[in-house]
């Protein structure tokens, strides 16, 4: 079987998301869903009711009294902390394991897609265009999940990926993955985006978060606003292991977000803030060492 | 000896002169590490820098003044004279390690660099200046520094470790 055959093989391995985390999805990509909703979907999934409100009534926010309300607690928390418990709880086994291949270690995955999630949703609202803010945090959550799958297939190859890239015979750590495997963790993701029967742009995302020119021009923005957090979360030291920032910034995010230097920072400042607090709300205790 | 370490995360400093204690930090993506040995008392410090200047979130600065380039180096000098160094710095090795960028031969948002910058205009301004550096390029480096020798070891995924 070619490596590309054994590759979208273990793409269909991947366990499935729950109802409940592919309920949120949906639901947060409409403009007009209603916050009951969001409360519904938890209040009938006990996993997750437990985890959202173990998350809430952690030391990292704080709260006066503990609550026991799913109403409470997601006002409190928000639509997207809630979409991140949901999908830790359904995709952690998968995120939270070491990248071998990218020699990354434990939970790896899983913080820098959410330290992208939370700079992309930031990113998102400096657009030309209005769009919208939880499409370009779930995106950003789940935009490297193809490295969860590809990183089997380069264990072991690290160095040699990164000698590729030092003697310019690779220009990023995207053409080095191509030129190994004859796909990258983009492709690979958006294999698994449809197996996930992610809606559009979701898979679109995925896709092209490194090549975000490419992407369809009426979800660009979105892509580019991913594109983005992906780098802040790398800069900022959530990255997921040898391809560390190994990949090249797309100059043409100026045609549709405009950031300068100054809400960069801002942006890095902000996100590093909200992102140690949710961390430790989310893992447990020694989880995330 | 087992060597105890001191674990330093983004925004975060510290200092020892007890040679069972290393001092280190990881990820180090734009961000810089700013490292002081002191000879004479034997004693190393470090601060993990992320950004050049505390202007842009001054209430931010005064919980972790080690977040930013200007207020992080006199914060660790600080911590350094706590444990019985020069109060002014005086006679400190200075070394920096991080400032990694993403490929861009634009150079746009290029953060590392304006640490690196910044840390060095404030160092200029207390008469320091750096021996040795390991900055720049597009690796991400987690850096040790060791209390007994003083000895600098860089590690990156997928990379021999090396000194400076």
């Amino acid at each position: 079987m070619a490596i590309q055959e054994e590759i979208i093989a273990k793409v269909q391995e991947i366990p499935p998301l729950s109802t409940s985390a592919l309920e949120l999805v949906t639901i947060m990509g409409k403009a007009d869903h209603d916050l009951q909703h969001t409360v519904h979907i938890v209040e009938c999934d006990a996993g997750l009711t437990a985890k959202v409100l173990r998350a809430v009534n952690s030391a990292a926010f704080a709260i006066m009294e503990p609550t026991t309300s799913i109403a409470h607690a997601v006002s409190y928390l928000g639509e997207k902390m809630i979409l991140g418990i949901a999908l830790e709880a359904c995709t952690g086994s998968i995120l939270r394991r070491p990248l071998k291949g990218y020699a990354g270690k434990s939970n790896a995955l899983w913080e820098h897609n959410l330290r992208t999630a939370m700079a992309a949703k930031e990113v998102a609202k400096l657009a030309e265009e209005d769009i919208s803010l939880d499409i370009a945090f779930t995106g950003g959550i789940l935009h490297d999940i193809g490295k969860a799958v590809l990183s089997e297939f380069l264990n072991g190859y690290a160095e040699d990926m990164i000698s590729k890239i030092d003697a310019g015979e690779a220009a990023d750590y995207i053409a080095a993955e191509h030129e190994m495997l004859g796909m990258d963790h983009s492709t690979v993701g958006y294999e698994v985006a449809h197996l996930w029967n992610l809606t559009f742009p979701l898979p679109e995302i995925i896709r092209f978060h490194h090549t975000p020119g490419k992407a369809k021009e009426s979800v660009r923005a979105l892509v580019y606003a991913v594109h983005l957090g992906d780098i802040m979360a790398m800069m900022g030291g959530s990255g997921t292991g040898s391809d560390d920032m190994q990949y090249r910034l797309d100059a043409g995010f100026s045609d549709y977000i405009q950031i300068t230097q100054s809400d960069f920072e801002k942006i890095m400042l902000d996100v590093e803030v909200e992102f140690r607090k949710t961390k430790s709300s989310i893992f447990k205790r020694g989880e995330s060492e | 000896m087992t060597m105890r370490v001191m674990t330093l995360g983004v925004g975060d400093l510290g200092a020892a002169k007890d040679p069972g204690i290393v001092i280190r930090t990881h990820a180090l993506g734009s961000c810089v590490a700013v490292l002081l040995l002191d000879p004479k008392t034997r004693s190393v410090g470090m601060v993990h820098i992320a950004l050049p200047e505390s202007k842009i979130n001054n209430v931010k600065a005064r919980e972790k003044p080690g977040y930013f380039a200007d207020t992080g180096v006199p914060a660790l000098i600080k911590e350094m004279s706590r444990i019985g160094c020069h109060g002014n710095g005086k006679g400190m090795i200075v070394k920096l390690v991080g400032g990694a960028k993403i490929m861009d031969p634009n150079n746009t948002f290029n953060i590392g660099k304006r640490n690196v910058l910044a840390i060095k205009k404030i160092l200029w301004s207390l008469k320091m200046g750096v021996v040795a550096e390991d900055v720049g390029g597009s690796i991400s480096r987690t850096v040790t520094l060791g209390a007994d020798k003083g000895r600098v070891v860089i590690s990156s995924s997928g990379r021999n470790d090396w000194s400076v």
